[in-house]
């Protein structure tokens, strides 16, 4: 971290923010079966941490998702929900039948639980990458229009 | 019966919020009123009983506070009479 953030509140609150959302979006990923949350929030508040590293540094921040990559990544989480989905059909059940994926487990609810965490971890992908290209869009064209 | 006091007084910090922004000349403002608005609905969920709708409710209403200060750069700060 060569540059400096621009002053000494936004150097502490980046620090102590940032990480902390990271931190808190996967949780809730992880964790979403058993508490409130979910694939959405947890997309929404690691683009929180991206978008406020923008905020603080700039567009060249450091800890960043660029334009291009950014609609890429967003495709590539559709990607993993379609394909959870899909897989079952080759293997005899229906769209999104959990317990006919490919994996052998101790019991059925364990297939059911991998199941789930694919699902969010494309709609968590897919949600993060997509407000970080809204946030992108605002950007760019409010400065070639100055 | 505490209850239902607290959700009264929310719901009037509710309307009372909304009359703020409509009445409100300056946008940056009403988009401050619009997140303390957003605020208030998050407790009004999480008094009725639903935690995933007021999770939601508040990340939402980060973002778009962020997304609409992001567009108020494009046009001017004080709306016309």
């Amino acid at each position: 971290m060569g540059k400096p953030f621009g002053g000494v509140v936004l150097n502490s609150a980046f620090r102590v923010i940032v990480p902390f959302t990271i931190v808190y979006g996967v949780y809730v990923l992880t964790h979403g079966e058993f508490s409130p949350g979910g694939g959405f929030q947890a997309g929404a508040l690691l683009a929180i941490g991206i978008v406020l590293a923008r905020l603080v540094q700039g567009q060249d921040a450091k800890f960043n998702v660029k334009g291009k990559h950014a609609v890429m990544l967003a495709g590539i989480g559709a990607f993993i929900y379609a394909a959870t989905g899909f897989l079952p059909l080759f293997f005899g059940g229906n769209f999104l039948e959990y317990s006919c994926l490919p994996v052998h487990m101790h019991e059925a609810a364990e297939v059911h639980a991998l199941g789930i965490l694919m699902i969010e971890i494309g709609v968590t992908l897919t949600v993060m990458m997509t407000i970080i290209d809204i946030m992108d869009a605002l950007i760019r064209e409010s400065d070639s229009d100055e | 019966m505490q209850i239902l006091v607290i959700e009264a007084v929310l719901l009037l910090f509710l309307i009372a919020t909304t009359i703020a922004i409509i009445m409100c000349r300056d946008l940056l403002a009403t988009i401050v009123m619009f997140s303390v608005f957003s605020f208030c609905a998050v407790l009004a969920y999480l008094m009725m009983g639903a935690p995933d709708v007021a999770f939601t409710e508040a990340v939402i209403s980060t973002i778009s506070t962020i997304f609409m200060v992001a567009a108020l750069r494009k046009i001017s700060r004080w709306c016309k009479k």
